[in-house]
């Protein structure tokens, strides 16, 4: 790391440091204490500054001296203001003696504020120094002679009260007295305690020597966590320096504007549609039955009209009318062929039935009033239209649904240029290059093809479904050309492409799930 | 369509020839099953069973083991071998008299007999399948077709079809131990109670009787024990087939016919005696080829398939698929086999003549003319209000639009009121799934009340459709494109949303007034109109508290609905 970097990368701690040793003179040694008082840092920011020193190598241990240090404990203090207990129990023999009254260990030990062990260990103490004797009885009777223990004790507290001196400046027989009162394992309430002050002194290495006569000719730029109007506007930004972030820290998490993943599929299935040249058809949600099955041809009787396949609209149940030529050109091309060529269904058209209400079940009922709505030709046309299915609801079925359908119309419109036009679809819509064309059966197709793909990454698939219009759908509406009608499956590529395996999903209430969910188009 | 169940080793021996000693394999079976619309939808290799799916609805004599194998036989042979007992020439032996009355009820019937034909176990499977099939999609589960097979030995000619009241009759029906008059079976026997209703009102009820007054069977409801139950090991037959369309009644016998020939039964038709004519006569002899050739262009066929072909090809493409065809100047003369009724078009012949040649020989061909691509005006709309909603920082979200008038309607506190009026659904499955949205706010509330513990706040918008009911309209109702949107968190307010509003309507070129309005899913005095031109085209508020109540949300919401038609049809 070159110096600057190396400047660059310092905490200001570590430059208040850095900046103490500048201030003296090169290669000198300074202890902890110093440091501290040059610094003005709190002990615990010093000693983080230290280690980050050393483990950088700008700083070394110079010496390091371990001192035993007295201080006084809780207990000590204590003992300072109320007298230790060895004082205590030698004011109580005097008293005693002076008022002739007996004194025995069970009463000292009785005494308010007084430990029986103290108690014990005192008066072990002062029979020892024949300060106190033991009569008859159990009864303590004091001497009169003095204890110097008791005194040393007493000097000891007050000496030590004013703060921890080194173990070294005691005399022997006082160090005697503060081992003797220490707090040690397995005895914790005395009133000394004897610690070792590891005392070190601290040196730049000749790197650190480097940094400190650095930022002694640069002087060190103050530092700032935010950029602010006012740094810019008097251009004092110049003179700060600006915390450094840790980066590689997660990114809190914040929500977003964007698109629902399955609208956006349907958008990326839009956009190529119209990039084929494919101008989008709209309908309504709620049809007649006459768009929605009897201009496509399928009969009245056809199994799929059936009430368990289609919802029925409660209120209005009728349109006020269909439009004419076409409730009668359809009417007779149900019948009898009509003018298109065909033998019709031979059974009685209903026109009322026609006019009922229904939830539009396929996307082909918009078809059949963009024919009915003199179309363009040549015409290229789509939609994408929600459609609803009498269909108990689970993982591969849902009520309401958006089917890809649309129309191509065109003189040059026959069976290969409908298989032309499958190709295209396979291979702009799903990406593959390998097709099957299947025979299909829809009621209003003629022939009917089912597109069957290798997709890149689904294996093969049916990919949607397709035919010419019969003539006894295009020519009742007023078309006279081929038409090519064709749809879509997408869902199952949508699922794929969303990464959910039940359709349900794709209209999910769970908004985690919505905002998480990431299309692979 | 129908989804049949035939076995392998039944397959391949109705196939006839070399095939029949050979396994075929399945990639090869499904090639085939291309000839027939058919999809291979299961095979189970310890029994040879094979589930296929049959699409073509109008090709019933294809939803039998021998149907399929009938067609492929005829394109690995190359031409159909006539049946000739549809020939012209083949006298009826028995009689079937009809008496009058019965035209009213139920009144056509179609009958043969089919003799040595032994019933193997596989042959009774799918004699049973055919039946139910048939009578249940083609006939419309018994309405306009129904079938019975009998034991031919048992029955005494002539048989009567005939009208009787309902405790005139009475035989012991398949599937009961007792005897049981007419009126019994249709309340108490499984079939009476599943199919009765085909004889609702009627007074009399059809009966087919043979001379010794002997009950056959109480069609379309039930067979006879006695006589109508076929069993293995049977080598003598009745059919037949009653109706209410002469037509679709004849069809169905000669399906039977052929596929009990196929099987290797002689079959013999019955001459059935009307009182009065049908269209067909009075004395008609079934089975009956109905068909009748139809002259096609051959300019029509090349044209709809984009290739020249030629009359030779066409009429080669034709037979192998068992056309009978007889060419002409330009054009063939063709004719459907005796158990097929579906050429209504020349169109469906240019399916066959594709089928038989298969659709891989045609060489896929682009359209070639220009056209121009575009959006609609509204989708154009509400593309560009949705990109403003994702820059304000709004999720898109998606709903059904089939909903609940609890979640529509009555949580939104919009009883009684016209805010509140939706598209009913008449059959609905479940109310959960009755009625369509009417406006865009519920949808939203949906997901805010499942998703409390996705991290606020929460901005969530929808454009979508929603049907508005509408006397005016000839649907009753129009669709309409509507932007929602909402705003969740625990200070949402009126004005962040009003915010959004603004710069929604500045961008999308509109200006706009709020007026006061008292909307009950609104707080008063919190809630407005959005007002282009005089017109109201949307609400903006803050949720009543009720409402949140009702949807159990814990925090305030703020919400618009935008009428995006409505905005984009005053421009």
């Amino acid at each position: 790391m070159d110096l600057s970097s190396l400047i660059d990368s310092l905490h200001p701690l570590e430059i208040r440091v850095l900046k103490a040793f500048g201030a003296q003179p090169s290669g000198s040694a300074l202890e902890t204490e110093r440091l501290a008082t040059a610094t003005a840092l709190e002990p615990s920011q010093l000693s983080m500054a230290i280690e980050w020193l050393l483990a950088k190598s700008l700083l070394d241990i110079d010496k390091e001296t371990i001192t035993p240090v007295v201080s006084l404990t809780p207990v000590g203090q204590d003992y300072h203001a109320k007298a230790a207990p060895i004082e205590q129990v030698l004011t109580a023999a005097r008293e005693s003696a002076s008022t002739g009254r007996r004194l025995t260990i069970p009463d000292l030990q009785a005494k308010d504020g007084l430990d029986p062990s103290d108690v014990s260990k005192a008066v072990g103490k002062l029979k020892k120094e024949g300060v106190l004797l033991i009569i008859q009885g159990g009864c303590i009777e004091a001497t009169g002679r003095p204890s110097p223990t008791a005194e040393r004790v007493r000097a000891l507290l007050q000496q030590l009260h004013n703060g921890p001196r080194e173990l070294e400046q005691f005399t022997d027989s006082d160090r005697q007295i503060i081992q003797d009162y220490a707090v040690k394992r397995g005895n914790a309430k005395e009133p000394f305690r004897v610690d070792d002050r590891v005392a070190r002194s601290f040196k730049l290495t000749s790197t650190g020597i480097m940094a400190a006569d650095h930022l002694a000719r640069q002087g060190v730029a103050e530092e700032v966590s935010q950029l602010s109007p006012e740094l810019l506007k008097d251009g004092s930004w110049r003179s700060k320096r600006f915390r450094k972030y840790t980066i590689s820290l997660r990114a809190p998490r914040i929500g977003t504007g964007k698109k629902h993943p399955y609208r956006e599929f349907l958008d990326t299935v839009k956009t190529k549609l119209v990039s084929m040249g494919f101008q989008e058809m709209r309908g309504s949600l709620v049809e007649t039955e006459f768009w929605n099955m009897d201009a496509l041809f399928m009969p009245q009787f056809h199994p799929a009209r059936d009430i368990h396949d289609v919802y029925f609209v409660k209120q209005p149940t009728h349109a006020t009318k269909i439009a004419e030529p076409f409730l009668s050109r359809v009417t007779k091309a149900h019948q009898d062929g009509g003018k298109t060529g065909s033998t019709g269904w031979k059974y009685a058209f209903n026109m009322e039935r026609a006019k009922r209400l229904v939830l539009r079940s396929q996307g082909t009922a918009v078809s059949a009033r963009t024919l009915a709505a003199g179309p363009l030709t040549p015409g290229k046309y789509f939609s994408i239209a929600r459609c609803f299915r009498y269909d108990q609801v689970d993982a591969t079925h849902a009520t309401d649904f958006f089917q890809v359908e649309g129309i191509v119309l065109g003189k040059d419109i026959n069976f290969r240029t409908l298989l032309g036009l499958l190709n295209l679809f396979a291979r702009e819509v799903a990406q593959a290059k390998e097709v099957k064309f299947v025979p299909a059966y829809f009621p209003f197709t003629e022939p009917s093809v089912e597109l069957h793909v290798r997709h890149p990454r689904l294996g093969w698939m049916e990919l949607g479904g397709a035919g010419l219009f019969r003539p006894e759908v295009t020519l009742p509406l007023g078309v006279d050309v081929p038409v090519i009608a064709w749809g879509l499956g997408l869902d199952r590529m949508a699922m794929v492409a969303l990464g959910i395996h039940d359709i349900r999903e794709l209209f999910t209430d769970n908004l985690e799930l919505i905002r998480t969910t990431r299309g692979i188009f | 369509m129908p989804t049949i169940s035939i076995f392998k080793e039944d397959f391949e021996s109705l196939l006839g020839g070399a095939r029949a000693t050979r396994s075929i394999s399945i990639e090869q079976l499904e090639e085939w099953l291309m000839l027939v619309k058919g999809e291979l939808k299961g095979h189970n290799p310890e029994n040879g069973e094979l589930r296929i799916e049959l699409q073509d609805s109008n090709r019933p004599d294809l939803w039998c083991c021998e149907g399929i194998a009938r067609q492929v036989r005829i394109k690995q042979q190359g031409k159909s071998k006539p049946y000739a007992f549809f020939s012209k020439k083949t006298k009826a032996t028995q009689r079937l008299i009809v008496a009058p009355g019965i035209e009213s009820v139920r009144p056509y019937v179609a009958a043969c007999t089919a003799t040595g034909y032994r019933v193997t176990d596989d042959g009774l499977a799918q004699l049973i399948q055919t039946q139910e099939k048939l009578a249940d999609i083609f006939g419309h589960k018994r309405k306009t077709v129904s079938i019975g097979l009998y034991q031919l030995k048992k029955i005494h000619f002539p048989v009567t079809y005939e009208l009787v009241r309902p405790d005139e009759a009475r035989f012991t029906p398949l599937g009961m131990e007792t005897v049981m008059t007419l009126s019994e079976i249709l309340m108490v026997h499984p079939k009476g109670l599943e199919h009765g209703h085909i004889l609702a009102g009627q007074s009399r009820l059809p009966i087919l009787r043979d001379a010794k007054n002997q009950p056959l069977s109480f069609p379309p409801i039930i067979n006879s024990r006695e006589i109508g139950e076929v069993r293995v090991g049977d080598d003598e037959l009745f059919v037949e087939v009653t109706g209410t369309d002469l037509a679709m009644v004849i069809l169905t016998l000669n399906i039977f016919a052929a596929n009990l020939a196929d099987r290797g039964a002689t079959i013999e038709p019955v001459e059935v005696q009307y009182p009065k004519n049908t269209p067909l006569g009075k004395r008609v002899v079934t089975p009956q080829d109905l068909g009748t050739p139809r002259t096609i262009q051959i300019k029509t066929i090349e044209q709809a398939l984009g290739q020249d072909l030629g009359v030779k090809t066409v009429k080669q493409a034709l037979e192998v698929y068992g056309y009978e065809v007889s060419a002409g100047n330009g054009t063939v003369k063709a004719k459907l086999p005796p158990y097929r009724n579906d050429l209504m078009h020349p169109m469906d012949v240019v399916e066959d003549v594709a089928m038989s040649r298969g659709y891989g020989s045609f060489a896929p061909e682009m359209p070639a003319q220009f056209t121009v691509g575009g959006l609609s005006r509204i989708e154009e709309t509400s593309d560009r209000a949705r990109e403003l909603m994702v820059g304000l920082g709004f999720q898109e979200i998606i709903s059904n639009i089939l909903g609940s008038p609890d979640q529509y309607r009555d949580a939104m506190r919009l009883d009684d009121t016209d805010w509140g009026k939706m598209v009913e659904v008449d059959n609905a499955m479940a109310l959960t799934f009755s009625c369509l949205r009417q406006w865009m706010l519920p949808s939203l509330l949906r997901v805010e009340a499942a998703s409390s513990r996705a991290f606020y706040p929460h901005k969530l918008f929808e454009a979508g459709e929603v049907a508005i009911p509408d006397p005016t309209h000839e649907l009753g109702s129009r669709t309409d494109m509507i932007l929602g949107a909402v705003i969740a968190h625990a200070t949402a307010a009126f004005s962040e949303i009003h915010s959004c509003l603004d710069v929604l309507f500045y961008h999308l070129g509109r200006d706009y007034s709020l007026q006061p309005v008292q909307h009950p899913s609104f707080l008063e005095g919190r809630a407005g109109k959005i007002v282009v031109g005089g017109t109201s085209v949307g609400v903006i508020g803050e949720v009543h508290p009720e409402v949140l109540e009702r949807w159990q949300i814990s925090v305030p919401v703020v919400s618009f609905d935008v009428n995006l038609s409505q905005l984009t049809s005053s421009e």
